[in-house]
């Protein structure tokens, strides 16, 4: 259970750290920038909150007899005691109605969960969605730990960019029409399920969030366990979701690729709207 | 012998001389350089279709030389990198082909693709124009079944020019295709498996539709767009009321110079949108959507805008099976049979026949050369409203699913919407639509009678305040102006009679301030009208 | 016969007078047509004036802007970087060749609009239009010469040519359809494997029929067998069948969706294959269901392992996994073909048998 030594925290660190580095595309830089304000208001919120805990928690905790917890899911404990137990009950056990048990869930679904902001989630409603994420990156991490410790589950390889190094981005490209298109659309932007769910846009997400998602098939989507995608093929998948999140469109504004939906649209609001300016001006009397 | 002089002045003479010895045209040119066409913005909406029909037909025929409608399965090796390695069909390599290994070959698909959109729209809005001035009525009917028919295989052309590519998005289309097909009672798995030379998708559809995209199609739509073109030229075309404009005569400009000359701009107009969008705005990106993959299928998936309404009408169908119990055996017609067989069955033949159905309603088989403002005819104007939502509903239904997503909607909220809307929308518009057109007609009568409202309060001795109208005829026996209502446009501003100066000039900005000197317009106006102007402007300070 | 008259007068006093201009010449012809310029005055009071002179510039530097733009075009055309993947700005040629186009097009648009608008003279024309058919007297000439037309052929008294010509005619017509249809026309109901009960319509790869009578295995798209813990429980599969080009367009019938449910959603699955008499259809928490939608044929494959709807994204149509596949929302009226399955002695998923219910959409004569 106490896999995760302490001596990983660093290498954790470095790969959020690389997880966030904007990649060049001004949109994310401006989205890590908002991140990273949240992330320090929410650290000082935390120091506050932190400083309260140390004066209130200890006798609270020490009631509890916990097996033993390495350092980094102490602090994860005591995170998720705070924000999470209202809906996931103590111990992660789960709330009837208000929250699933973590058990078993593993360090992967944490970490996409909470990366990704979708936990914890503002209010009940048909699906989670994407947010500005509550915790920085040490606090996601100590959170998996507690998770993973407690019930086990799956875990995220250690580096997933690395892993795109050697991926063979068509045969992801291939996988991907297959098992993750019918939903995420063939552009990666989403789409509608049943009843208001959705599956996300995946414009945003970054490798490691993916490979988290097909790992533990996070709300509505299908479990992709190692088995059915091996590491290597989930690779190819995120090397493909990568290409779709960079490729420059070739043919020009790209219309949000949402297909003749927007084409149409634009035929009408664009297309007819000039020629019909235009035969006004045509016979508009001079 | 003298040499004779070379007299360039005389050549074009002569050589007009000798064309005119052998096809004896001098007669019938002189005709056509002088025919008059009138004059109208709304005119002009047929054109945007004829012109980007030539434009579809040039950039068709770029992008033959470069595609191959062949189902042989390949193996991708192209430059675009992330299909690499992929077995695909040969049309879907081509496609590929010529979108990136063909110099410029990008930008006509692209232009194809939107011209071909701008056809079509360019129809459904021409169409609306003919149908709400009753263009249509005796004796233009046959051109208005021409038009509803141009229609229809501008939306078969479209339909095969989408499957040819074979990507996943066209393979989906065309498998919901054979679904439709085989939904047809009786014969609809035998009209499937001849269509596809056995079962879906077979090896022999692209060639069958390439084809007919390419030859059939357009040979149909070529010939029926000469007699429609052919048949307003003799027809003489429809004309607005106006003064000086009646039934027999044609008020306007002739074809040449000026006519022909708005019409070669309008072209390059034309032209130039398509290629604006063209190069601009990314159309059917089919390297994102991979070889077709029977399993394989993206989320929105939709058919372009002008089949989106049958899309529409299929999603919103409610799942009803009819159940036929015979004695030879159960048979079952599926629901899918409903909207998209019979639907665009009724859509075909009912419009079509419209202008009989009028007649016969209204008894009036008359020849109109004159149209009508959409008010005058309040019950065909209902009607078209009443379509224009019906149809409406079904194609924001065909996209229900990315407005769900977009805009964070129940999709079965949607659905329901639609089915809701598709019943109760159209008899609003109806009774909406009725009601402003009675509205406008009122309005219309009023100002004849009573004059155009000033914007000038009086405040009469007894304390009352009154608005100051402008009569726009001397009074009759009953103090009201004897005005006929002309079906033409009643002027209701002041600046429309001359008051205020000029009507200020300029499309979007005006070029010259307002005339600062008005011009009292009629003489019937008491000595106040000085007073009230310097108030009106006083009030403008 | 007065038309006649009236050109050869104009003949001979308009275009041949001495005080008529170009201008005259144009009018009088004009009205041979039925036509009259009304009203026809020159856009601009001064001729070469102020006004006029700008105009004419703004034309000429519409004309300009159109080379310009044109020689923007061939320049990248050439130039530009355009194959694609290059870095160098390759995903801006099409825009360039696109805008550049564009604006010669537009250039050229408005200048010959503005001439056309703004330099050539204002006139309004009035031509008759003659409505209405033709004479009475040249209908009933017509009429006659067609009816007369009958006559000559004397059909009317010639009964046998009025029987042998249709009679004659309609095999020929029938010549010209027979090629097209005969040769168009395909069985949906053959069979797939001569000799086999393989009909077209009712038999997907699943049949072991394709497997030399084995049962068929389930694999995936590259053709590799699936073991019972390759998909984790909420996870689904698209399987194919394991023949020859199983996952190719041959059977794009074919596609299956392996799905490995909780166990309380496996309970309940179970229980309604029970109520339909499906005994022993699932595999353990393993179930199957065809991929094609009985609505239009679209991969049926948005599955929501939470709610164990199975959406398909052409028409909305949603299947309760736990319930048959029945359709609960859209227009589906069928529920999807369960493929009954196990796993044969190698450990690896077998299709027991082939589907039962019809593949796809429906049709008429579906049983």
């Amino acid at each position: 259970m106490t896999s995760s030594p302490p001596a990983g925290a660093g290498r954790h660190r470095g790969l959020l750290a690389r997880l966030r580095r904007p990649t060049g595309a001004p949109r994310r830089r401006s989205r890590a920038r908002r991140r990273l304000n949240a992330g320090i208001r929410l650290v000082a919120a935390l120091v506050l909150a932190g400083g309260a805990y140390a004066a209130f928690a200890p006798g609270i905790s020490s009631a509890e007899d916990t097996p033993q917890l390495s350092t980094a899911a102490k602090e994860g404990k005591a995170l998720f005691d705070k924000s999470c137990i209202s809906c996931h009950g103590p111990n992660a056990q789960g709330v009837t109605d208000r929250g699933p048990s973590l058990l078993g869930v593993g360090s992967a679904a944490v970490e996409f969960q909470v990366a990704t902001g979708r936990m914890p989630m503002a209010r009940q409603e048909a699906q989670a969605e994407r947010k500005p994420p509550v915790f920085n990156d040490d606090q996601t991490r100590q959170l998996a730990a507690y998770i993973q410790e407690l019930g086990g589950g799956p875990q995220l390889p250690g580096d997933v960019p690395a892993m795109l190094a050697g991926a063979n981005t068509s045969k992801g490209g291939e996988l991907y029409r297959i098992n993750c298109a019918s939903c995420h659309g063939f552009g990666g932007g989403g789409g509608a399920l049943s009843s208001g769910k959705f599956a996300p846009s995946l414009m945003p997400a970054s490798p490691a969030q993916i490979y988290g998602a097909m790992l533990t098939g996070p709300q509505n989507m299908p479990v992709f366990g190692d088995n059915q995608l091996s590491p290597q093929e989930k690779a190819d998948v995120i090397s493909y979701v990568v290409t779709l999140q960079q490729q420059k469109d070739p043919g020009g504004f790209n219309l949000g690729r949402f297909g003749p939906v927007t084409e149409g649209l634009a035929i009408f609001l664009v297309g007819m709207v000039a020629l019909i300016f235009t035969a006004l001006w045509i016979a508009g009397k001079s | 012998m003298r040499k004779r002089k070379f007299d360039r002045a005389a050549v074009p003479g002569k050589l007009a001389g000798e064309v005119d010895d052998r096809f004896k045209v001098a007669t019938p040119l002189r005709g056509v350089l002088n025919k008059v066409f009138p004059d109208h913005w709304s005119f002009l909406l047929g054109e945007i279709a004829l012109f980007s029909f030539i434009i579809v037909v040039l950039t068709g025929v770029f992008l033959t030389f470069f595609f191959d409608p062949s189902m042989r399965e390949v193996t991708y090796n192209g430059a675009y990198a992330p299909l690499r390695g992929m077995t695909m069909s040969r049309a879907y390599e081509s496609a590929l082909q010529l979108s990136f290994e063909v110099r410029g070959g990008l930008l006509m698909r692209q232009m194809h693709h939107w011209a071909a959109l701008t056809f079509v729209a360019a129809i459904v809005v021409h169409m609306f124009r003919v149908f709400f001035t009753g263009a249509f009525r005796k004796p233009r009917e046959a051109n208005w079944i021409i038009g509803s028919l141009l229609f229809w295989l501008g939306f078969l052309a479209g339909f095969t020019g989408y499957s040819l590519p074979d990507d996943g998005l066209s393979g989906t289309g065309l498998r919901i295709a054979s679904a439709i097909m085989l939904s047809i009672p009786l014969i609809g798995s035998w009209v499937t498996s001849s269509v596809f030379g056995g079962e879906f998708p077979g090896e022999i559809i692209m060639g069958r539709f390439y084809i007919a995209h390419v030859l059939l199609i357009p040979g149909i739509l070529i010939a029926l767009i000469s007699i429609h073109v052919g048949l307003v030229f003799i027809q003489k075309h429809t004309q607005w009321p106006g003064p000086g404009r009646t039934n027999d005569n044609v008020v306007g400009e002739r074809m040449f110079p000026r006519y022909a000359i708005k019409q070669g701009g309008y072209f390059m107009a034309v032209f130039a949108v398509i290629a604006f969008m063209g190069g601009l705005f990314q159309i059917n990106p089919l390297w994102l959507f991979g070889p077709y993959e029977p399993a394989a299928v993206s989320s929105a998936s939709q058919p372009d805008w002008y089949v989106m309404f049958l899309d529409g009408s299929t999603r919103l169908m409610p799942g009803w099976e009819l159940p036929i119990p015979t004695p030879w055996g159960h048979y079952v017609v599926p629901p899918i049979f409903w909207p998209t067989v019979v639907l665009p069955g009724i859509l075909t033949v009912l419009p079509a026949l419209y202008p009989f159905i009028e007649q016969r309603l209204t008894k009036d088989r008359r020849i109109h050369n004159l149209l009508q403002r959409p008010r005058d005819v309040p019950a065909r104007t209902a009607l078209g409203a009443m379509a224009i939502s019906f149809w409406l509903v079904l194609t924001l239904s065909g996209g229900n699913d990315v407005i769900a997503d977009k805009f964070r909607i129940s999709l079965n909220a949607m659905t329901w919407a639609g089915r809701i809307g598709l019943l109760l929308l159209p008899p609003l518009a109806y009774y909406i639509t009725y009601r402003i057109c009675l509205g406008l007609q009122q309005h219309d009568r009023e100002v004849l009678a009573h004059g155009v409202e000033t914007g000038i309060i009086r405040r009469l001795p007894d304390g009352r305040f009154v608005e100051v109208h402008q009569p726009l005829a001397a009074p009759g026996h009953d103090g009201h102006a004897d005005l006929e209502y002309s079906g033409w446009v009643v002027p209701k501003k002041m600046n429309r009679l001359g008051a205020l100066g000029p009507a200020i000039r300029g499309f979007f900005f005006p070029i010259e301030r307002p005339s600062e000197a008005p011009v009292s317009p009629a003489p019937q106006v008491t000595g106040t009208e000085g007073t009230q102007r310097r108030e009106v402007e006083s009030g403008r300070r | 016969m007065s038309t006649q008259t009236e050109r050869e007068n104009v003949t001979e006093t308009g275009i041949h007078g001495p005080t008529s201009s170009r201008f005259d010449v144009l009018r009088e012809g004009a009205a041979l047509d039925d036509i009259e310029i009304v009203h026809y005055e020159p856009q601009f009071a001064v001729p070469g004036g102020k006004t006029e002179r700008r105009v004419v510039r703004t034309i000429a530097g519409f004309f300009l802007l159109t080379g310009l733009a044109a020689t923007v075009f061939l320049v990248a055309y050439i130039w530009w970087p355009w194959e694609f993947g290059r870095q160098d700005g390759a995903q801006w040629f099409t825009p360039i060749l696109g805008a550049s186009l564009g604006l010669a097009l537009a250039g050229l648009a408005f200048g010959i609009l503005t001439w056309g608008k703004k330099l050539l003279p204002r006139e309004v024309s009035i031509q008759q239009r003659h409505t209405g058919g033709s004479s009475e007297q040249e209908r009933r000439i017509t009429g006659q010469t067609i009816a007369y037309l009958g006559e000559e052929m004397g059909i009317g008294r010639r009964p046998l040519l009025k029987f042998a010509l249709p009679l004659g005619l309609a095999p020929v017509g029938l010549v010209a359809a027979a090629p097209l249809i005969g040769g168009l026309i395909e069985d949906p109901h053959k069979n797939q494997i001569p000799g086999t009960e393989t009909p077209e319509l009712y038999t997907t790869g699943w049949n072991p029929a394709y497997n030399g009578g084995k049962p068929v295995r389930l694999t995936r798209q590259d053709g590799t067998p699936i073991r019972p813990e390759d998909v984790s429980v909420g996870g689904q599969m698209t399987v194919f069948p394991g023949i020859p080009h199983g996952s190719s367009n041959e059977h794009a019938d074919s596609p299956t969706l392996l799905i490995h449910l909780r166990t309380s959603d496996a309970d309940q699955a179970r229980a309604a294959n029970h109520r339909a008499g499906r005994e022993d259809w699932m595999y353990g928490d393993y179930i199957a269901y065809s991929k094609i939608c009985t609505h239009a044929g679209c991969p049926a494959s948005l599955y929501e392992q939470q709610t164990n709807r199975l959406l398909c994204p052409c028409h909305q149509s949603q299947f309760l996994i736990t319930d048959n596949a029945a359709p609960i929302f859209g227009p589906a009226s069928r529920p999807l073909p369960q493929l009954e399955i196990t796993v044969d002695d190698e450990g690896f998923f077998v299709a027991k048998r082939d589907y039962t219910d019809v593949i796809g959409p429906d049709f008429w004569e579906r049983p």
